[in-house]
């Protein structure tokens, strides 16, 4: 069951540009996994290809035991909801949402839009157009859309990073009840490091191409394995011990004001409960901070900190 | 600027621009038998004469079949050119979109002429076709730009929705791209069946015995009849012009395109 999904040595470029070399990854069936990491990373180029837009250079992706690389997006039984959200402007949100089910003959096309629509809470304007829509109800539509063709993966594309912080959490809980409801299998692609931990069973880190880590979220966000996941879930002093390995800390985790250890303050913010400090030292820069009950700290002054050992992460690997 | 030079400078513009048409149409009123303003007289009757002479009848079939089938052609050539333009990075685009506009660009008398003397005379290909030829390659640049400016903001990922929802490349085309920008199309379609319908030069060197359009028929028929009629039938097709305009604002908002 561990294998609904699974991408072998997978290689995919544009041109001459390699985009994602040899990525291997298996999702279970049910699972929801986020595709993790900065612009660039790979990630957006993974969704595509499990989608069929983008042919791979090689490797192999089977959905449900079929061996789907050479397939058409049509043939897959694969969803995709777009950033954009990509609805046709010409038609109405009902028609949106029937536009697959007409091209397959379905049968109870009706109820089966309208069940559609009320899975995401839109049974108010079937007749309208997209643009009469605001970006949080165009969203539901695509996902309609996506749903009502019942397909054996669902891939969503940056899903909340269009939509304003409370239709952000709206939509979260909205894509967590869904999942719930359909059982359906998701790959979601994000930047957001806090958006992948709060919604995904497992993240999958990418950076330049490769994946850097799978993990729940849990472990990715205790246990990183290396620099770069460190950094991306908030490690942000990191020590490299000359091995290619190393330690790092999070800001809460550096004790400050005693220590044997010595710094500068270069930078200092109030951020509400705490106050955060950049420290320059002689092991490279530091990341601290305080509760923002203890007194402010001032920039040029020297403090003594602590990296006390017992709180460190172990890196396996640091560039 | 004082109001009393802006009202006679906008009075003097709509005068150059409308003048004509109101001394056309008072000419074609004219109970005379030759054409002269101020009108001798009022009647309708040259208004009917237009439908008698067998020649206008013959060459408006000709230049109706040029302006709707020329265009056709151009569009049928020219949204697949826009099409692949906006979809692909075609190496050169930029040089195509100046070829494929050189029609507007190199003034009609030489285009006409150097289809006369390298086209027909050498090839022996019929003036039918070559007048074909001729309204299709000087409609396609309308077709190839109006209908690329509809096609701009229409976003690949609608496409690409259409196609995991089950559809071919060709049926996403025909069931996405297509009604999205047939505003584009249909301003297209008008711009060109009105540029064909009213094209002279090209059409000058192109046109034979037994074969004329209807401009180039009402030259001919001027040099032998000076008569009224010319200017009725001008009054009709300027009606026409206006009367097709008019619905496509009406029904499409056809200055959205142009």
């Amino acid at each position: 069951m561990s294998d609904f999904v699974t991408l072998e040595n997978l290689t995919l470029a544009y041109g001459r540009t390699i985009a994602v070399a040899d990525l291997n990854l298996s999702i279970a069936k049910g699972e929801l996994i986020a595709l993790l990491g900065p612009s660039g990373c790979g990630k957006t180029t993974t969704m595509r290809a499990i989608a069929g837009l983008l042919t791979p250079r090689s490797g192999t992706i089977t959905i449900d035991g079929r061996d789907v690389t050479r397939a058409a997006p049509a043939r897959r039984e694969v969803g995709l909801v777009f950033q954009s959200y990509a609805l046709f402007p010409h038609l109405s949100v009902y028609d949106n949402v029937a536009f697959g089910l007409r091209l397959k003959r379905a049968p109870d096309l009706d109820a089966t839009v309208r069940a559609g629509l009320k899975t995401v809470g839109l049974t108010d304007f079937p007749n309208r157009k997209p643009s009469d829509l605001s970006g949080g109800q165009q969203q539901r539509v695509a996902l309609a859309r996506s749903l009502v063709m019942q397909p054996k993966v669902l891939l969503l594309d940056e899903p909340l990073s269009n939509l304003d912080a409370r239709l952000r959490l709206e939509m979260r809980m909205e894509l967590q009840r869904v999942q719930k409801e359909t059982g359906i299998t998701m790959v979601f692609v994000t930047h957001d490091q806090s958006e992948a931990m709060a919604l995904a069973d497992r993240i999958v880190l990418m950076r330049n191409g490769a994946i850097e880590q799978i993990g729940t979220p849990e472990q990715i966000y205790t246990a990183p394995h290396t620099g770069f996941a460190a950094d991306f879930v908030g490690f942000e002093t990191i020590l490299p011990d000359g091995k290619g390995g190393g330690l790092a800390w999070r800001p809460s985790a550096v004790t400050l004001g005693a220590g044997p250890h010595t710094g500068t303050i270069r930078g200092a913010s109030f951020a509400g409960e705490r106050r955060e400090y950049v420290l320059d030292t002689a092991l490279g820069t530091v990341k601290a901070d305080t509760p923002a009950t203890e007194p402010r700290r001032a920039l040029g002054d020297t403090v003594q900190f602590d990296l006390p050992p017992d709180r460190a992460v172990h890196l396996a690997q640091v560039d | 600027m004082n109001r009393l030079a802006v009202w006679s400078i906008l009075g003097l513009t709509l005068t150059f621009l409308i003048g004509p048409f109101v001394i056309i149409v008072a000419a074609a009123l004219s109970a005379g038998d030759s054409l002269a303003f101020p009108p001798q007289g009022l009647s309708l009757k040259w208004f009917i004469r237009v439908f008698e002479v067998d020649s206008f009848r013959a060459s408006f079939g000709v230049s109706m079949f040029l302006a709707v089938f020329g265009t056709l052609t151009a569009l049928l050539l020219g949204i697949p050119a826009s099409y692949g333009m906006a979809r692909y990075q075609v190496p050169g685009a930029e040089a195509i979109l100046l070829i494929v506009s050189s029609p507007i660009i190199v003034p009609g008398i030489i285009v006409g002429l150097a289809l006369l003397r390298y086209l027909v005379i050498p090839t022996g290909v019929g003036i039918g076709l070559a007048l074909f030829l001729a309204h299709t390659a000087l409609v396609l640049p309308y077709a190839v730009r109006v209908v690329s400016a509809s096609m701009e903001n229409l976003r690949v990922d609608m496409e690409e929705a259409a196609l995991l929802l089950g559809c071919t490349r060709m049926g996403a085309f025909v069931r996405i791209v297509l009604p999205n920008i047939r505003g584009g199309v249909l301003a297209a379609f008008i711009l060109g069946f009105v540029t064909s319908f009213n094209q002279v030069p090209v059409s000058l060197f192109l046109s034979g015995p037994g074969l004329r359009t209807l401009p180039i028929d009402m030259i001919a028929y001027m040099e032998i009849n000076y008569d009224p009629s010319v200017a009725a039938l001008s009054a009709l097709l300027a009606a026409l012009s206006i009367a097709i305009i008019f619905a496509a604002e009406k029904f499409l908002g056809f200055s959205r395109y142009v």
